[in-house]
């Protein structure tokens, strides 16, 4: 049990026998399924003609609204996102007409014929201009604790700002696709790239107006997420389905990668105001934020972002008088949506960006200010929501990275590099993360699981969460080996299946392992009572005197054992089989839900987290003063992930979250020309990391000695937290440039840090000394 | 016997396959390798990521089997490739470095370490990578790390972060390998014998395309007089895009992509010829010392996969305002060796290219050779490409200086030529003329440096904005006087 389990994809991944939507061996019939959108921002749809491109020799069908059997809608949360355009488009790249034909070709060759009459429409494009015509999504959210104001005027300290930060695109190699097979009746299986096959099952049932038990949905792994597989696939699904249901014929869609970027939302930019009271001693006593952020053309998840960004605004911190406002803005770019961190990472740069400001203030060093600022053990422990911080991690983390890193060495170090070398400075920077765990919508924290073993003692588990590659699976057959005491090569984990598993909720949140792992071993669990009980049915027969007993049976070594009477066993095998011919049912599903977690929307009060995952890092960069350019020279983070499930997999989301987090901050920019229309719509423009973008030497290790009570084996949740870690490298960044006028003056920065950002702030700041 | 120009012939993996273009409804000659791949049952593992060669999920390794017995071994992107460029070669998939005797898989080392590794995670990527790695695994023994994140930085992965890929190229190659063939080369050696020699011309014309891949220049020089519209393919490159990114209809090509007689290179006292076929990694590895600014700004040029394509005389010719290898040709006061059927003319780099993706090639030649004087003494020579990402990007702002200063440090001859300031790469015409006759200081530099951020009225576009570019330009100019 103790060698590691390989991820249970990686010999299909690297066989190439691993099989994606796209991969799907079609069907000879196949159509190919094509979006016409809209090349207008905001626009009126006069009139439009589809009869020439009927005409199409190839081409199957031309759906337009009106062909909608159900309802005209994918949104996720809010109904304010229809599927097909109707009299109005407000954004580039949304939907109106959709085309199934023999090829892709011959869907170009069609569209081409579509004419379309749009009469263009003043478009908002940004933040400030929603601001300005008033566009909110929804009502402003407030939080706050003690008394901002008063607290503000009684500091000695003040410091007021504003931070902006960019969109991302998620990059999934897998772009979105769906294949929609119709089968008899009203029967349609649904073969989704999805994090979310339940929501995808209730968006088709929607638009074609059949229930869900008619519709299938079906994922056996998807090409990557991060969180843009959470509702993104809703409409790309509701399309297939559409023609699939207007043709008799299986229909695929897998979106070109840059359809893929125009069509999709993205990270919600989010543009923020604070204000902030500090003592001398660099302790924020009072902060005011606003955050806004830039919701796109409709609701999606938008308003469950906004809430975890005003969840995160503390990230590792006490603020004893906090006034804090999020609002959602409205503007003509496509909905934007997940994404790893969701939303916290915006208001988290706030934070960090302050106390990075504070510390140049005071000329105190950066973590030295964290360090004071940090949640306490005993006192300072509750955060402006109400939920008290328990097992905090902070400064365990804190003072064992300090050691490992170097850190007070490598200061003075890179403060003699710095007085030596005008045109490179290096700089550095620590940094934290807390992250709450669970969806903050209370009842989303459910999942369910089936567990079926058959007669030769091999067991197949489905449960609700997505395999996207974190592991998931690989950790749940971990987790069942350990609980049925068997092999791990004797369980497999089956697709995931709406049919199997209903009303699941999407495998976000960082929550994948924590709920479902709960589920299965809930199922596992039901059968082993099951097991036992036969066992000691079988077992007792022969020691009527001194039967054994439940208490002592144990599962382990593929046998089930009295570990009182250790020669008293049955092998896992033999007993499965007892078990079916006494008539004993060998499939079980398993239920979880997250106990004690809730919140007050009103009062914005409660327990919305059921554990923090906590981290830290430290990066050190060198910058090029005349190129802009930077280099990570080196990286350590140390990272809590409880009693890790599985070590080589949590270490893999840590170096993966992290280097995105990275792009985010340095080299991923979106950008769009006055119209609204996107200039990065392929990776010829936008940039992700490569692999020289990795720092020169990275330290990954994980926190030792520190389970988490509750939860699946002891664990923490993984997916999301180490994102945040890369401000490290933002404000290393920062400080290096800082280093130019001797950290005397704060320089202009934002994020993304791009290499024209770095030169442009290097140059006011030489403009200012 | 050789077969008629519309058939082709290749390996795929162990296999011997053969298009007949005339007959075939499902292939024309510019499906790609990628497209035609996935077409096929089983070969599925080979992936679109992007479609322009910016992300390697569909790189695959092309193996050329040499007159000596060898064979040669380049990870390309299937994307950017029309089948007719792959006829006599062997294209090596991810299907094809594993044997299934029954479920029991024998792994390739490369795949072995990736799954030890933890090297995949969402795997879309991986069959890519493990392609790219083959071919690592082919040409080096035990490579630096410069070397492995080389071979890597086309392809692209979301998920690991790429540390555990690196540890896994590290352990499959860290082995000092055996030169013999393996089992697998020697069944593809018997399939190439088998069939003698496969140059011949392609013509093919199908579902309304003309497809030309003349196996003589003489051939193809006639071909473009006959056919002056058509689309010269040099590597694939950039053509290939205008087909998969703006779905273009390419009626006419000619792909001199297979041309020896431009592959060549030599060099003489002063200077080096090169082949106008030369792909920008053989060009990147003959220049090596020589042209060390020439090799350091192909060091950033592309991805590996790319300039396994791309050849040199391409880039020329699409005389683009962000090139990288111009601004360096310009210094270097290269020429350019122009080819039509009855002549041959000489130009310089300046004067051929004549503005906006303009040059002054007419329609009946060819970039046959690029002529590059070699360093003369006391002559300096830099290179310096500013891009939003260091790797795999085009840039922002490229520039080259050539600098000859007199025994008290006098400046007696200087070139500062950028690209991505105008709408080609030009000279700071001002600036050099400035800096003539001063003496080489940091203080005539920050002056000069104030002369060159007015010289340019650049644009704002994706990459940079147009302050942005100024400023990179201007900074250029001390980042060449500290290096000097």
């Amino acid at each position: 049990m103790n060698k590691q389990q390989l991820h249970d994809s990686a010999l299909q991944h690297v066989t190439g026998e691993a099989v994606y939507v796209n991969d799907i061996d079609s069907h000879a019939r196949l159509l190919t399924g094509h979006v016409v959108f809209s090349p207008f921002a905001h626009a009126n749809i006069i009139s439009y003609d589809l009869g020439r491109a009927k005409k199409t020799k190839g081409v199957h069908a031309i759906l337009c609204y009106h062909d909608i059997p159900g309802e005209n809608q994918v949104g996720a949360v809010v109904k304010d996102e229809v599927c097909l355009a109707e009299k109005e488009v407000t954004f580039i790249g949304q939907a109106l007409f959709l085309i199934a034909a023999e090829s892709k070709e011959i869907a170009l060759k069609a569209e081409q014929l579509i004419e379309v009459d749009y009469e263009p429409l003043e478009a908002v494009l940004n933040i400030e201009d929603a601001m300005e015509k008033n566009q909110l999504l929804a009502t402003p959210r407030i939080m706050e604790c003690g008394d901002f104001q008063k607290a503000f005027n009684d500091s000695a300290f003040h410091l007021e700002g504003e931070l902006k930060t960019g969109a991302q695109e998620h990059w999934y190699l897998e772009t979105q696709s769906c294949l929609s097979i119709p089968g008899e009746g009203n029967e349609m299986v649904i073969y989704s790239s999805t994090q979310h096959p339940s929501e995808v099952q209730s968006i088709v049932s929607g638009v074609l107006g059949r229930k869900k038990n008619e519709i299938e949905v079906v994922v056996k792994r998807i090409g990557g997420a991060f969180g843009g597989k959470e509702s993104q696939p809703n409409q790309v699904a509701a399309w297939t389905a559409l023609l699939a249901s207007a043709t008799g014929l299986p229909v695929k869609i897998s979106l070109l990668r840059d359809e893929d970027q125009i069509i999709t939302g993205k990270r919600h930019p989010f543009l923020s105001f604070y204000k902030v009271g500090f003592n001398q001693a660099g302790m924020i006593n009072a902060l005011k934020v606003e955050l806004n952020g830039d919701a796109g053309s409709s609701t999606d998840l938008s308003n469950a972002i906004l809430e975890r960004s005003m969840f995160h605004i503390d990230n590792a911190y006490f603020i004893p008088n906090l006034h804090l406002t999020g609002k959602m803005w409205k503007t003509n770019h496509p909905s934007n949506t997940a994404f790893r961190g969701f939303g916290a990472p915006q208001a988290m740069a706030v934070i960090e960006a302050i106390i990075d400001r504070i510390s140049r203030k005071l000329s105190i060093d950066p973590a030295e200010i964290r360090r004071r600022n940090f949640y306490g053990m005993d006192d300072r422990n509750i955060t402006y929501y109400g939920e008290k911080i328990e097992n905090n991690r902070l400064f365990s983390i804190f003072e064992k990275l300090i050691t490992t890193s170097g850190y007070y060495n490598k200061r003075e170090e890179i403060n003699k590099f710095n007085t030596n070398h005008e045109f490179f400075k290096k700089g550095m920077a620590l940094t934290p993360v807390k992250f709450g765990i669970s969806f903050t919508t209370s009842f989303l924290n459910q999942a369910g699981a089936l567990v079926n073993i058959y007669k030769d003692g091999s067991v197949l588990i489905t449960h609700g969460g997505v395999e996207m590659g974190q592991g998931l699976h690989t950790k749940i057959v971990t987790i069942a080996a350990s609980e049925l005491g068997i092999d791990m090569d004797k369980i497999r984990v089956a697709a995931t299946s709406t049919s199997k598993v209903p009303n699941t909720s999407a495998t976000a949140a960082s929550s994948g392992s924590d709920l479902n792992g709960m589920a299965v071993k809930n199922a596992v669990d039901k059968l082993k009572s099951r097991l036992t009980e036969i066992f000691l049915q079988e077992i007792n027969k022969n020691h009527p005197q001194k039967p054994s007993f439940e208490g002592s049976v144990l599962f382990q070594d593929n046998y089930v054992v009295d570990q009182m009477h250790r020669e008293r066993k049955k092998s896992f095998k033999e007993l499965i089989s007892l078990a079916y011919l006494n008539q004993i049912s060998l499939s079980a599903t398993g239920f979880y839900k997250t106990p004690g977690i809730f919140f007050d929307k009103q009062k914005g009060k409660g327990k919305p987290f059921f554990y923090y995952a906590y981290g830290m890092a430290v990066s050190e960069v060198l910058l090029d003063v005349l190129t802009g350019h930077h280099q990570v020279l080196r990286t350590d983070i140390l990272h809590d992930v409880g009693n890790s499930l599985h070590k080589s997999i949590d270490i893999g989301q840590i170096e993966g979250g992290f280097i995105q987090g990275v792009g985010w901050c340095t080299i991923e920019e979106i950008k769009y020309d006055r119209n609204g229309k996107m200039l990065t719509h392929s990776p010829d423009t936008y940039k992700i990391p490569t692999i020289n973008d990795l720092p020169l030497d990275f330290r990954v290790n994980l926190l030792k000695d520190a389970p988490n009570p509750n939860n699946i084996k002891k664990s923490k949740a993984v997916g999301e937290p180490p994102f945040m870690l890369s401000f490290s490298v933002w404000l290393a960044i920062k400080d290096a440039i800082s280093a130019i006028a001797d950290h005397t003056t704060e320089p202009e920065f934002s994020l993304p840090a791009t290499q024209e950002v770095i030169l442009r702030s290097i140059e006011k700041l030489k403009e200012q000394i | 016997m050789k077969q008629p120009q519309h058939i082709i012939q290749f390996l795929l993996n162990d296999n011997l396959i053969e298009i007949d273009f005339s007959k075939s409804v499902e292939y024309k000659p510019t499906t790609t390798v990628l497209n035609y791949l996935r077409s096929l049952p089983g070969h599925k593992g080979v992936k679109e990521g992007c479609a322009e060669g910016d992300c390697g999920a569909c790189t695959v390794v092309l193996a050329e089997y040499n007159q000596n017995g060898s064979f040669t071994y380049k990870a390309v992107t299937s994307c950017l490739l029309f089948l007719p460029m792959i006829h006599g070669k062997q294209l090596i998939t991810v299907e094809g470095l594993a044997e299934k005797n029954g479920d029991q898989w024998e792994l390739h080392p490369v795949q072995k370490e990736i799954i030890q590794s933890f090297g995949s995670q969402c795997g879309y990527c991986t069959p890519g990578i493990v392609m790219s790695l083959f071919a690592l695994y082919k040409n080096h023994d035990n490579p630096s790390k410069t070397i492995i994140n080389d071979a890597l930085t086309g392809n692209l992965c979301r998920c690991t972060g790429y540390r555990p890929i690196i540890e896994a190229a590290e352990k499959a190659c860290a082995n000092i390998k055996s030169h013999q063939l393996t089992v697998k080369e020697k069944k593809a050696e018997n399939i190439f014998k088998a069939l003698g020699s496969l140059e011949k011309s392609i013509a093919i014309e199908s579902q309304g395309q003309k497809y030309f891949r003349p196996a003589t220049l003489h051939n193809a020089l006639s071909l473009i007089k006959q056919y002056p519209k058509a689309h010269i393919v040099t590597g694939g490159s950039d053509i290939a895009i205008k087909q998969t990114k703006k779905q273009e209809f390419l009626e006419e090509i000619i792909d001199i992509s297979g041309l020896r007689e431009l592959k060549g290179h030599s060099e003489d006292q002063a200077n080096i010829y090169l082949g106008a076929g030369l792909s920008m990694e053989e060009v990147k590895t003959i220049v090596d010392n020589k042209i060390p600014e020439l090799h350091h700004i192909l060091s950033y040029f592309g991805s590996l996969q790319i300039r396994n394509i791309a050849t040199i005389g391409g880039n020329l010719g699409t005389a683009s305002p962000i090139s990288d290898t111009l601004p360096v040709l310009i210094a270097r006061k290269a020429k350019v060796i122009l080819k039509s059927g009855d002549k041959e003319r000489t130009q310089s780099i300046d004067s051929f290219i004549k503005g906006y993706r303009k040059t002054n090639i007419n329609p009946d030649e060819l970039i046959y050779r690029i002529v590059i004087p070699k360093t003369m003494k006391g002559v300096i020579f830099k290179s310096y490409k500013l891009s939003k990402r260091k790797e795999l990007d085009i840039s922002s702002v490229s520039g080259a200086f050539r600098l000859q200063l007199d025994n008290e440090k006098k400046i007696t001859d200087i070139a500062l030529v950028f690209g991505g300031m105008a709408e080609m790469p030009k000279k700071a015409v001002q600036t050099e003329m400035f800096l003539m006759k001063k003496k080489f200081e940091r203080e005539t530099i920050e002056t000069a440096m104030k002369i060159l951020y007015d010289e340019f009225m650049p644009i704002t576009d994706a990459r940079a904005s147009d302050v942005g570019r100024r400023l990179m330009a201007r900074n250029l100019l001390m980042k060449f006087y500290n290096d000097v």
